[in-house]
């Protein structure tokens, strides 16, 4: 057979069952043999999207997504998606084709080894028909093993060569297993003890909490401790059914949970970071002590900072782990669980301040609350980036079974890819994407792959006709802030043309009837809704305005 | 870079005023957030400041050192301080006169102030320091404009 075949079937024995790009003459064989092994094969119409699908399914289901380009071109686009999933530790394979190594005038050449260390990604190179396995093997192998893409880069020449083995494929997962990781009793002691003395525990969970299934331990460990739950962006509204869940931690928390954080003598970060975003470089917690526990062997924290006791644990045992320890000493602490938090609580997520509607715009506050109302629980969310997520990542409460937020490498337009790529990964559950303007035109054309392939996602365009962020950084300095706008047209109409759904919403109640019928029906459609420039996000309000709210 | 010039014009003689002025203490009095601790050898003494950026409230430790013209009724005030965690650095020198009014007996005192912040706050605050900085000067300038006119009443 030919190494192309040898390497379709050794992605397809990795597990394999979708992958995203675009076909060129350096990936159209190995894309044919797939085709053949029954592996579905997303085309789209940027490479860059492709990865960021892909990035997207590694962040659903923590495990390899797959994107596909040619060799030079293809490979140069994909750039920011790549530097994108790097920063958000994604396990990923990009298999892309290389100009023939016997052929240094190739028009398509690329120094792709390069190219992939500056984008942050780890490279392998098939050098030989004979490593055809182990490469691959390798590209999986440290994908997972150091979460964060790889680029398998595969000459032309070689992967038309002859691939001359009949022993099956052995997979990256025969390499190393994945046991969750116990803590060293010691360091659990330790870090029970500085809980234990503590009298206003603060729990921040993180996804790698999320990813370990800790959600139990942790409301139980809350319960015990009378720890308010917040959660870092990446697990936003995760175990919001806690009465004393407070949000996210950071610049996106109410008025109310920063209150209240600054009175915690202790934060137990669980699977979480604990950079500069969750602790506001440490400013949220003044008076605590931290406790940390994360998987890898030490994290340091925001401001080049270690915490007091740092436990190198899976969450859910070192959670788990802790709880008995702690039933042992009968701790029952508590804490904030009282009556007048709960009552401080009550409403501390509505943003009462008004601002004054441009005509025909709709409040983007009201835009959120009714898109949370109106999508049932078990739908799932992306949040975009830009000023608007300032609305969307503080606003949008209820569980779901995936709530994904953009942040990542601080760009705009790579959650729509993204979201395409969480919604695969779930089985073409439904799911809506919330983004600005400019982000969602960015990768406007993977609307039309949306409706190629029927995808139930509805694409919220908080449409201010603007660069949002930058419109306010010039208004707060007293400069030209229109200098920022940009119109869009009409979206809705733009959607349709492309074979899908969509409206044009110039209020929170045009929203809400959209979305209503979006859900009665799920598939690919684009609400674009008209907000409201005058209204200005609470993190803005705080940072450009200096505002206390 | 941060620069403050405010004007604040009280009823008082220039003599009360300056006479209000020159205690360090009542000048301190009148910063919001601000609190004067012991003197040292040098004659500057330690103060702490709690500044709300938003809704956080962070607290700096500042050595703040005076000094007096009698003669010229000038003031200068420089603080040099850091937060307690050491992640952001502030320096402030401002500048005060104590003239008389056009039209007297009043005193009119421009105040010209700079403040420059460095380290993580920095990138943090961005335009919203400049804000709190204007917010916090005028809030002086009232509390001045009250003390004097309490002064001059008696």
């Amino acid at each position: 057979m030919k190494v192309y075949e040898r390497l379709a079937q050794a992605f397809a024995a990795e597990g394999v069952s979708h992958i995203f790009g675009i076909m060129g003459d350096g990936n159209m064989y190995w894309m044919h043999e797939l085709d053949k092994l029954g592996v579905k094969m997303l085309e789209v119409r940027h490479e860059g999207a492709g990865l960021g699908m892909a990035d997207g399914w590694a962040r659903v289901t923590h495990t390899p997504g797959v994107a596909t380009a040619t060799c030079g071109p293809g490979v140069s686009q994909l750039a920011t998606a790549l530097l994108t999933a790097s920063r958000a530790e994604s396990p990923l394979v990009a298999f892309v084709g290389e100009h023939p190594t016997n052929d240094d005038e190739y028009n398509q050449r690329l120094d792709q080894a390069r190219f992939a260390a500056a984008c942050e990604a780890g490279f392998v190179r098939l050098n030989s028909a004979d490593s055809t396995d182990e490469i691959v093997r390798k590209a999986f192998y440290l994908a997972k093993l150091e979460s964060r893409p790889i680029m398998l880069s595969a000459p032309m020449d070689i992967q038309q060569k002859t691939f001359d083995d009949d022993e099956p494929y052995k997979p990256s997962s025969t390499l190393f297993s994945t046991r969750p990781s116990r803590p060293d009793p010691e360091a659990l002691e330790r870090a029970a003890d500085i809980i234990a003395a503590s009298r206003k525990p603060v729990i921040v969970a993180g996804r790698g909490a999320r990813w370990s299934g800790a959600g139990d331990a942790i409301l139980k460990l809350a319960d015990r401790t009378g720890a308010l739950i917040a959660t870092s962006l990446m697990a936003k509204t995760w175990l919001s059914e806690d009465p004393y869940h407070v949000g996210v931690s950071g610049l996106y928390a109410t008025r109310t949970a920063i209150q209240l954080f600054e009175e915690a003598d202790c934060v137990i970060g669980i699977g979480a970071s604990l950079n500069r975003y969750t602790t506001e470089h440490g400013y949220l917690y003044p008076n605590a002590r931290f406790v940390h526990l994360d998987t890898k062997p030490h994290v340091m924290m925001s401001g080049g900072k270690s915490a007091d006791c740092y436990v190198q644990t899976d969450a859910k045992a070192g959670v788990e782990a802790l709880e008995s320890l702690f039933a042992k000493r009968s701790v029952k602490t508590t804490g904030y669980r009282t009556p007048e938090v709960k009552k401080r609580l009550n409403g501390h997520f509505e943003d009462r301040t008004e601002f004054l509607l441009e005509p025909g715009s709709a409040d983007p506050r009201e835009v959120i609350n009714a898109l949370d109302e109106t999508v049932p629980e078990d739908f799932s969310l992306f949040t975009g980036s830009g000023s608007t997520a300032g609305f969307s990542n503080i606003l949008f409460r209820r569980r779901r079974p995936v709530v994904l937020a953009s942040h990542f490498f601080g760009c705009i337009g790579q959650m729509l890819p993204a979201a395409m790529g969480g919604v695969l990964a779930m089985g073409n559950k439904p799911a809506m994407l919330v983004d600005g303007d400019a982000s969602v035109m960015m990768h406007l054309a993977e609307f039309e792959t949306m409706v190629r392939y029927e995808m139930p996602l509805l694409v919220v365009v908080m449409n201010n006709q603007a660069l949002g962020s930058e419109y306010y950084k010039l208004d707060a300095h007293e400069m030209k802030a229109e200098l920022a706008t940009v119109p869009t047209p009409d979206l809705g109409a733009v959607a349709k043309a492309f074979g899908g759904r969509g409206k044009l919403a110039r209020s929170a109640e045009d929203v809400r009837a959209a979305a209503a019928e979006w859900v009665a029906k799920p598939g690919p459609m684009m609400i674009d809704a008209r907000i409201s420039r005058s209204v200005v996000t609470l993190p803005y309000r705080r940072m450009h305005y200096g505002r206390d709210e | 870079m941060i620069e403050i010039s405010e004007r604040v014009d009280v009823p008082s003689t220039p003599p009360i005023v300056w006479g209000l002025l020159s205690d360090p203490r009542a000048v301190v009095d009148c910063v919001p957030g601000a609190t004067l601790g012991d003197e040292q050898e040098d004659g500057s003494f330690d103060a702490t400041l709690v500044v709300k950026f938003g809704p956080a409230k962070v607290t700096f430790n500042a050595r703040v050192a005076l000094e007096f013209d009698a003669a010229a009724m000038v003031g200068h005030v420089t603080a040099k301080g850091k937060d307690k965690q050491g992640g952001t650095r502030v320096r402030a020198t401002m500048a005060f006169r104590v003239a008389e009014q056009a039209d007297a007996p009043g005193s009119t005192i421009p105040i010209d102030a700079q403040v420059e912040i460095s380290g993580r706050l920095a990138s943090l605050v961005e335009g919203g320091a400049k804000i709190v900085v204007k917010r916090m000067t005028s809030e002086f300038s009232e509390r001045l404009a009250a003390r004097c006119a309490a002064a001059s009443a008696v």
